[in-house]
């Protein structure tokens, strides 16, 4: 009888709720083909930039040759498969072929159109002119750079890309923030002046403009002229004001005055402030120093009473108000909880640009204020609703996973830290070699140094099995205490594996070099394991690689040739000493004349040696 | 009076049955309650007696539903209290001991079932909806509890000169609960000289009570009131053996404290008045910078497919992907407001131009059949179709008409 009109992706969506994440799986976008799993972070940016930057190769080609482009496959017919226009298809001069350009974004070619319709005495319509000067005050006067910006912006890799377009996304990038500046008389203000009764809208375009190319001072006087004009502002003008104000003025309460001033006047002219206005009052108190930690809340509660509730850019400036990176935190942990409260359990929208910033802002906040269970809550209100998505880019997300192991790793017994390693590594987040550091001093307090094989298989498999230090640190540990026979046999197979990692140095990338630290190390783990064998062949690396190792070494060594009785390899090891001519010698030869049954032969050799050392010193 | 215990007791045996189920897998170690990021309400019980008082404390601070939390530790503190009143007047709802206490009214054997199975229910509404009034002295029907209290008091003093031998079944009862407790021993005794003492209240008394309850079973379901009432001279046993639990109202008081302090509901600026309304700006669509906005907060969010499913709910919105549910008329949107008898008659098209009768004409007849059966063209289509056959014909009329063909 009544049927329920739903969204077309309503079946799809219903579905897709069914799916839970399977921590044993790679990113979706890697499942297609298991042999381009990626095991390491940069793998993972390789794979995933250039399955992007393949996109973009075929969109370029597409949209350059679009005449091979034409046959239509599809019925019913599929816009986005199919190549876009790119030329102008109005020759002639005239308000329609202006309006083609604006929307094409010719910034150039719809200037040089407007001049040509002015000359002609062709008069334009308010409405096309506003977007006129909307498109030359969001360009900056510039034409705009193809847009095939790469998906992927955290990129150091990016190599692969094609060369033009790089440049290009790269040139753009940079000049939007740099280079690019408001220029004095620009094509915008010659065309506002030439508007004999120019309305809010284009006001609104020329400040936004204005805001954006840093031209601040230039933008509040346009406003003053606004209001000289007898015209109202509208929202997105005040919101540009706002964010400019900061810039204007020295003084913090100055600053806070001036958005304070805006804002009445707002009022005064009836315009409803948006959540943009509010979180761009927000950002502005950021820059604001004390007045920002005063004015915050007020500020919220006022947004509140006009019914705006805060998005998670809101709680993001909030947070960084209070909290400033590495200044020192005076009881202002509440703040962070407080938020928590009120954000606990909501699902959010992407509303802003900044709402990705948060779940950043917030475990950072953890980490410094090493507060696990805060922490907990973030990573919680992750889970919630779509708020996955407002993590943002992968490189967010791995700085978001990074700062929440590694403090999962200072604060948690380890049986929870590896539950949680268990669940993130690798299928979100692979560890830097830095937190994969945390990991083992997260081991090491706890006591639980049996599973460093089962970590070494993982480092190795993410690629950090070449970093030295942490190594070598893994060494020491391994070496530092004996314990059961059993977790002992399989250090011994975890050191022989690290050693061939020395040896190999596969495939062009940096060789460890063996220290008298590391190989002392390896030696100790293998005397413990009752390896003498091994031992004795890492024993004699010392020698190759000009390092010289400890008397204790040697002593331990001796220990363990007295417990299976070979003479002739405590001779040797006498030998070896002797060789590096350590001061431990006499010492050993000693040892060696007490403990072990000699023959004359040997015996004589002993003395020989002691003879040797004695008059070396 | 009877029926506020009744209550109270098969409350007590319900937790009784889950303690017990819990105890079992109690055992779940530290890292097994700290993922636990929301305390699931209706299970966390047994694992809050089985921490310290410390952790328990924490917990409650942090959660946000801290409040719901100390809740849960009443309701321990409930279920120990409750515990001994449920011993004492074991007879009246022990099935084993009822047909003992009660051979000769066996018709009330089933009454009282009835009863046991109606009150799980009540105690099931009061565990899916935890009370909101956070203190027993502010609330205004406290009265029932405190007379439940009076009256174990009066029967204590009545039976207490009664030393009538314990059934063995109670005594083992009393042990099995008791060892749910921390103080083992002590509990036990402490359960059993309360069960002695009650032993003594006469059968008829009970049966009367019993036929009260009856008579009036709806008043039992209070869905609200249960879980704040504490008997105030009750020891509360935590399981790190210390005695008495902390008293769960600092808690809830800090937590009360911290949350009228919250600065989100710090006073506002008062710059705008509430009610003002936006004027009706000339709305143009979209503007460059809406788009802008927009490009900005997809470029800023996460918008990888994390399966199959989001996979095709993308390539759903960007057109490329049959929508579902499947309808084979997609695409056809324009078509669908033509009716069907402009694609099945077609004869009104042949009317003007072409002969009347001959081949011509039969031929056409065949077209539009066939036509009328094609569905892969529109009503323009078919009508193009026809418009081409009539301009050939013109234009080979002479040929036609030398023919003999070309009737008209």
């Amino acid at each position: 009888m009544f049927t329920v009109i739903r969204s077309k992706e309503a079946v799809l969506q219903a579905l897709a709720s069914t799916v839970n994440r399977d921590p044993t799986a790679s990113d979706y976008r890697f499942q297609d083909d298991p042999y381009l799993t990626p095991k390491t972070s940069s793998e993972f940016k390789l794979f995933s930039l250039s399955q992007e930057s393949g996109r973009n190769a075929a969109k370029y080609f597409i949209s350059t040759y679009p005449k091979y482009f034409q046959k239509d496959y599809a019925q019913p017919h599929i816009p986005c498969l199919m190549p876009e226009t790119l030329e102008a298809q109005i020759e002639e001069v005239s308000e329609a072929a202006l309006i083609e350009r604006i929307q094409m974004r010719k910034v150039k070619a719809a200037v040089d159109l407007y001049d040509q319709l002015q000359q002609a005495g062709t008069p334009v319509s308010l409405d096309v002119t506003n977007q006129l000067l909307d498109l030359i005050c969001f360009y900056g006067d510039c034409d705009p750079a193809q847009e095939n910006v790469p998906e992927q912006r955290n990129e150091e890799t990016e190599d692969v890309q094609d060369e033009p377009q790089t440049k290009k996304g790269r040139a753009s990038k940079a000049s939007d923030k740099l280079k690019a500046a408001w220029k004095e008389n620009n094509n915008a203000e010659r065309i506002f002046a030439l508007l004999s009764e120019p309305n809010t809208h284009s006001y609104s375009a020329l400040i936004r403009g204005m805001v954006k190319y840093g031209a601040y001072s230039k933008a509040f006087s346009t406003y003053t002229d606004l209001l000289n004009n007898q015209l109202k502002a509208d929202v997105s003008t005040f919101n540009a004001l706002i964010t400019a104000a900061p810039e204007v003025k020295e003084k913090y309460n100055e600053k806070w005055e001036l958005i304070v001033d805006l804002l009445k006047q707002m009022a005064e002219q009836k315009v409803k402030p948006n959540l943009l206005t509010l979180n761009a009052v927000l950002k502005a108190l950021r820059r604001c120093g004390t007045v920002g930690k005063s004015q915050a809340f007020p500020v919220i509660s006022e947004m509140r009473a006009l019914s705006i509730d805060p998005s998670l850019a809101s709680y993001n400036h909030l947070l960084s108000i209070f909290y400033k990176p590495g200044a020192p935190f005076q009881g202002q942990t509440d703040i962070l909880q407080e938020v928590m409260n009120e954000v606990s359990g909501k699902s959010f929208t992407p509303q802003d640009p900044d709402d990705a910033q948060f779940f950043i802002t917030a475990v950072r906040i953890c980490l410094d204020t090493k507060d696990i269970e805060q922490a907990y809550r973030v990573h919680e209100l992750l889970g919630v609703g779509e708020n996955w998505r407002l993590l943002g880019n992968d490189f967010q997300q791995n700085i978001y996973h990074a700062r929440f192991f590694s403090l999962l790793c200072m604060m948690e017994n380890i049986d929870v830290v590896l539950k949680w390693y268990r669940d993130l590594v690798p299928s979100v987040y692979y560890p830097s070699s830095n937190v994969m550091r945390d990991l083992l001093q997260a081991l090491d307090t706890d006591n639980r140094l049996d599973l460093i094989p089962q970590i070494w298989k993982d480092l190795k498999q993410l690629g950090h099995g070449n970093r030295q230090t942490l190594v070598e640190e893994l060494l020491t540990l391994m070496a530092r205490e004996k314990q059961n026979q059993e977790v002992q046999e399989t250090f011994a197979e975890c050191a022989l594996d690290i050693k061939k990692m020395y040896d190999t140095g596969d495939r062009g990338k940096v060789m460890m070099s063996w220290t008298a630290g590391s190989l002392s190390d390896l030696v100790s783990v293998l005397l413990a394991a009752q390896r003498r064998q091994d031992a004795w062949e890492i024993l004699k690396l010392f020698k190759t690689h000009n390092r010289v190792p400890s008397e204790e070494l040697l002593d331990k060594f001796l220990t363990c040739i007295k417990e299976s009785g070979d003479v002739n390899q405590a001779l040797e090891l006498v030998q070896i000493s002797a060789g590096f001519c350590l001061p431990g010698t006499p010492k050993l030869i000693q040892r060696v004349q007490q403990e072990f049954l000699l023959s004359e032969q040997q015996k004589s050799m002993l003395s020989d040696l002691e003879i040797q050392t004695f008059n070396s010193d | 009076m009877y029926r506020r215990l009744l209550i109270n007791i098969n409350q007590v045996r319900n937790r009784l049955i889950h303690t017990h189920n819990t105890r079992l897998t109690l055992p779940s170690t530290k890292c097994k309650e700290r993922e636990s990021f929301a305390p699931v309400a209706s299970t966390s019980l047994s694992e809050d007696k089985g921490k310290t008082p410390e952790e328990t404390e924490v917990n409650a601070e942090v959660n946000t539903d801290g409040q719901r939390n100390t809740e849960m530790n009443e309701g321990t503190e409930i279920s120990n209290a409750t515990l001994t009143s449920q011993l004492e007047t074991e007879p009246v709802v022990k099935p084993e001991d009822r047909k003992q206490v009660e051979k000769t009214k066996s018709g009330k054997e089933s009454l009282l079932e009835l009863l046991g199975a109606m009150k799980v229910e009540v105690t099931t509404v009061r565990k899916i909806r935890p009370s909101k009034t956070p203190r027993m002295s502010e609330r205004p029907d406290q009265e029932p509890m405190e007379s439940t209290h009076s009256m174990f008091q009066r029967a204590t003093a009545e039976g207490s000169q009664q030393h009538g031998t314990l059934n063995p079944e109670l005594v083992a009862a009393v042990s099995a609960a008791a060892s749910t407790l921390p103080n083992r021993h002590q509990a036990e005794s402490e359960l059993l000289k309360q069960l002695r003492k009650h032993e003594a209240i006469p059968d008829t008394q009970r049966r009367a009570d019993i036929g009260h309850i009856i008579s009036d079973m709806k008043v039992g379901k209070r869905p609200n009131g249960r879980s704040n009432v504490r008997p105030t001279s009750q020891i509360r046993f935590d399981d790190d053996g210390k005695g008495y639990t902390q008293d769960r109202g600092i808690t809830s008081e800090l937590d009360g404290v911290r949350r009228r302090k919250s600065p989100f509901t710090s006073k506002r600026l008062n710059l705008f008045a509430a009610a003002a309304e936006q004027d009706a700006l000339s709305d143009l669509g979209p503007t460059l910078w809406d788009i802008d906005l927009a490009n900005q907060i997809v470029q800023a969010t996460n918008q990888m497919p994390r399966n199959g499913f989001e996979e095709m709910i993308q390539w759903t919105k960007e057109g490329r992907l049959w929508q579902y549910p499947i309808n084979n008329e997609a695409g056809l949107e324009e078509e669908a407001s033509v009716p069907f008898h402009e694609h099945v008659f077609l004869e009104k098209h042949l009317d003007e131009s072409f002969p009347q009768q001959g081949p011509v004409r039969h031929f056409m007849e065949l077209v539009i059949t066939g036509l009328a059966k094609n569905h892969h063209l529109t009503v323009q289509q078919k009508k193009e179709h026809i418009d081409w056959f009539r301009d050939y014909f013109r234009q080979k009329e002479d040929v036609l008409k030398e023919a003999e063909a070309y009737l008209n």
